[in-house]
This record gives C-alpha cells, sequence and structure tokens, in this order.
C-alpha cells in the first residue's frame, strides 16, 4: 500500500505542496485532477524520490518506495525513451533492471493489447507516431509487472478510440496482476472511468478526494463543482441527474 | 456568402493522404471535423485554408497549442502587430480592446513574451488573433487538448459568444466526438484520408453509417451512463 503521510514540498522557495496525505490500496487506483501548476506532477516526483518533502513521510508497505521499484509513465512520450537506443532496449530495461524473467507471450500479449505491432520496437523514439510513443512507455511500464504505477497524463497522445482501449486493458491487467496506480490527468472523463478515488489539487493543497459518483453528483469544493461543471460542458462527463 | 471547395487532395511521398474531398460551409455554420489520429483532420483543415485564400477568402487557424503560433522571443504586443500587418491593417485599439475583453484577456500584459502569460491566456491571444480580420471561417485544430477543463471550457464559451449572431463559420477539428458534440451542429467524420460521413450533430450520434462514425459515437463517453 502507497501511503503520503502529510507531505509538504518545496520547489525553490515556494511551497509546490502542502499538507498532502494520500493513500493507494493494492489493486486500487487514485486519480489526481487540477488545473495545471497545481502540482500533480510534482506529487509524482516525490512519490518516486526525485523531490524530498521537507517534512512528511512516504511509504510503500511501511518501507521507502524505491524498494518496490515503482514504474512511471511520463507526459512527454518521446522524452521519456533514450533517443540513441531502439525501443525494445527501453522497453526491456525494467525486466534487466529487476533480474526478472519475461513470461513467455508477455511482450507479445501487451503489444497486442496496446495495438503495437512488433516490427515498432526494433525503431528508435523518433521513428514512431507520439501516440504509439505513448503506448510504449505505458508497455514499458506494464511490462515487468511492477506492484505501483504512476502514470502522468498517460493517454493525452492517443485517440478517443484508442484511449478507451488502451485505459481498459490497464484496468484489465491491474485486475489480474492487482498493481497500485496513480493517474494524474485532465481528463474527468477517464479519471471517474477508470479509479476508486478522485483526488483534486489546487495551489499544492488536496482539496477533495471523494468516489466518482459522488464527485459526478456532488463536488465537496467551489473548485470541484467548477471542474465537474467544466468537464461536463467538454463533453468529457455526464453529469448525474 | 457560402464558402465552396471541389477536390481539394494531399499528397506526401508519394502516398496520398486526403482524396479528393468537396466541402461547402454557410455562413455561421457550426461543424466539427472529428475521426482517428491519421484520419487526415488536420490535412483537409491545411488543404482548406489553403485553397480559400487562393480565393482571395479571410480564413483564420488556430492551432493545437499556443507554441505553434507564438515566437517565445517576441512581446505579445508584437504578434499583435504583426497579425494586423499581416491582413494589412492598420493597428486599431478599439477593435483589440473589443476582443481581447471578449476573451477575456483584457488584464494581460502586452509588454510580457509568451511565458510570461498562463496557457490558457496564450491560447485565447491566439484566438483573439485569429478573430482580428473578421474571418469569414475560423478553424481550430484541437484548440483546447493543452489545456485544463476549467480554462478549456471557458475558452470554449468566451470564443462561443463572440461567434454568436457573427457571420463567421467555425470548423473544429477534434479527435473527441464527445467534445464536438457540445459544441458543433454538423459533423464531418474523416477516416484514412476520406470524409466519409456528413450529417447533422444529433444525426451522427444517434445513427452513424458508417464504420467510423459508428465508433467514434460507441466511444464517445468514458462511462455510457452517470455512475
Amino acid at each position: 500500500m502507497l501511503n503520503v503521510d502529510n507531505i509538504s514540498v518545496r520547489r525553490g522557495k515556494s511551497p509546490a505542496l502542502q499538507d498532502i496525505s494520500l493513500t493507494i490500496e493494492k489493486g486500487k487506483t487514485l486519480a489526481v485532477v487540477g488545473e495545471s501548476g497545481a502540482g500533480k506532477s510534482t506529487l509524482i516526483a516525490s512519490i518516486l524520490g526525485m523531490l524530498k518533502p521537507w517534512c512528511g513521510t512516504i511509504t510503500w508497505s511501511g518501507s521507502p518506495v524505491r524498494t518496490c521499484r515503482p514504474a512511471l509513465v511520463m507526459q512527454e512520450p518521446r522524452a521519456a525513451f533514450n533517443p540513441a537506443w531502439l525501443l525494445k532496449q527501453s522497453v526491456l530495461e525494467p525486466v534487466i533492471a529487476r533480474q526478472s524473467n519475461l513470461p513467455p507471450k508477455r511482450l507479445k500479449r501487451l503489444c497486442a493489447g496496446l495495438e503495437l505491432t512488433p516490427d515498432l520496437l526494433n525503431r528508435k523514439p523518433t521513428e514512431i507516431s507520439i501516440g504509439q510513443a505513448q503506448r510504449m512507455g505505458i508497455l514499458r511500464a506494464l511490462i515487468a509487472a511492477p506492484p505501483l504505477i504512476l502514470f502522468d497524463e498517460p493517454l493525452s497522445a492517443l485517440d478517443a478510440v484508442t484511449q478507451k482501449h488502451t485505459a481498459r486493458l490497464i484496468a484489465h491487467l491491474q485486475a489480474e496482476e492487482g498493481f497500485a496506480a496513480l493517474i494524474v490527468t485532465h481528463d474527468l472523463g477517464y479519471a471517474c472511468a477508470h479509479s476508486e478515488e478522485i483526488a483534486v489539487l489546487k495551489s499544492g493543497r488536496i482539496e477533495e478526494v471523494s468516489t466518482p459518483q459522488d464527485f459526478i453528483a456532488s463536488p465537496k469544493t467551489k473548485y470541484g463543482r467548477k471542474l465537474r461543471d467544466a468537464a461536463v460542458s467538454l463533453g468529457a462527463l455526464e453529469r448525474a441527474a | 456568402m457560402t464558402l465552396s471547395v471541389s477536390g481539394l487532395s494531399t499528397e506526401r511521398s508519394g502516398r496520398i493522404i486526403l482524396h479528393p474531398t468537396s466541402l461547402s460551409i454557410e455562413p455561421s455554420a457550426r461543424i466539427g471535423l472529428v475521426g482517428p489520429s491519421g484520419s487526415g483532420k488536420s490535412t483537409l483543415g491545411h488543404a482548406l485554408i489553403d485553397d480559400l485564400h487562393r480565393q482571395g477568402r479571410i480564413v483564420a487557424h488556430v492551432p493545437q497549442s499556443p507554441d505553434e503560433a507564438l515566437d517565445p522571443l517576441r512581446t505579445m504586443r508584437f504578434h499583435w502587430h504583426e497579425a494586423e500587418a499581416a491582413l494589412g491593417l492598420p493597428h486599431d485599439a478599439p477593435r483589440q480592446q473589443q476582443l481581447f475583453s471578449a476573451l477575456g484577456i483584457a488584464h494581460g500584459d502586452l509588454r510580457k513574451r509568451p511565458w510570461g502569460w498562463s496557457r490558457g491566456m496564450q491560447q485565447r491571444f491566439v484566438i483573439a488573433m485569429a478573430l482580428i480580420g473578421s474571418p469569414e471561417l475560423i478553424v481550430l485544430d484541437e484548440p483546447t487538448s493543452a489545456l485544463d477543463p476549467v480554462v478549456a471550457a471557458d475558452s470554449m464559451d468566451l470564443l462561443d459568444r463572440f461567434l454568436s449572431g457573427r457571420q463567421t463559420a467555425m470548423i473544429l477539428i477534434t479527435h473527441d466526438l464527445a467534445l464536438a458534440a457540445q459544441r458543433v451542429s454538423q459533423l464531418m467524420v474523416m477516416d484514412n484520408g476520406c470524409l466519409v460521413e456528413q450529417a447533422s450533430t444529433s444525426a451522427l450520434l444517434n445513427t452513424p453509417k458508417t464504420k467510423a462514425a459508428k465508433a467514434l459515437s460507441a466511444h464517445r463517453n468514458w462511462m455510457p451512463h452517470p455512475c
């Protein structure tokens, strides 16, 4: 279980996150939504240990998070890969790092589920489309079956149909393998459809945490309502009657 | 006056990426151009703009990200004056004020460079620039995908309000049928470089005819019913 306990993080002199507490059980998904600059990506960087909170702790089942070797799907699909490497090298790196064996057919199965043809693995990041690069990033995160995956805008470069296929594959694998997931997204529709809880982040603070049902029906805060109404007006959510 | 183009097509590296396409667009029309990635939506948008420019029509384009429209080394004032000059128009402060007020950026500091403005304000500035010459058509290519939902919805609402009652037609290019359905009255569906279906928004949502339109319609919502 991921346990973020009352952390505060500074970027330079200004506070980027304040008094954040969250938990994610194994097999569950928490979606973090909010405006640009609210601190969503800072939260991911803190969980990964790339930024050190000046107070509070972040643990995975009582140990430092790095001990569970979490996976990250980065926001910028192409920048997430070493440009000099073939994609196959990058995608298989987590398996090598864990010194684990890749179950037979796993790569093939994941490629098929992500609608990636195996020949793409023999290309470099600049030789595939941005949507393919984003799905390669998801493939790399899933390949070694980590217990915790952090998704930073994982579907932003995909079209509406592929988004739904990809989200379903991730949910299917999560049900099979039981990883905990944190999704940072602007897409309220995705957040509500594929998470057990929604956390609304604004100016570095958590405004509210609700189930998707409660968030759609009656957000608890003014900003939560604004966000819900915006998602309805953009067609991302249908408002509960 | 109705805008018409016929036989638009585009070839890249010997491959046809837009098959011959003809269109007519009525004044004040609100059209969504939808389809999967790589189906040729943006290509049709560009070909349409080029053809209409050649016909001497005034057409404006708003790209996906303000980064594509704004030079990080130039001030916002420079961009505005450059856009006016490109249309052969003298600087008109009242027009600028009217557009800035309509798009909610009247408080923006024009001495700053793009990165001194938030992304939402940058995108609304780009939309305001596109409206300078009272275009007959404004083509918006995924205009909200780089913005957070509140800013995206505000920007689209402000644009809707500004365009209502005017002759300017709008084409909204998006992969997201649910977004288009909220904003337009007609939909055009692209697939593999072809315009495969055109219908009113309600007809296309309820009775899509082609495979591409059926896929878009079936996948338009994350949840078929509210949770």
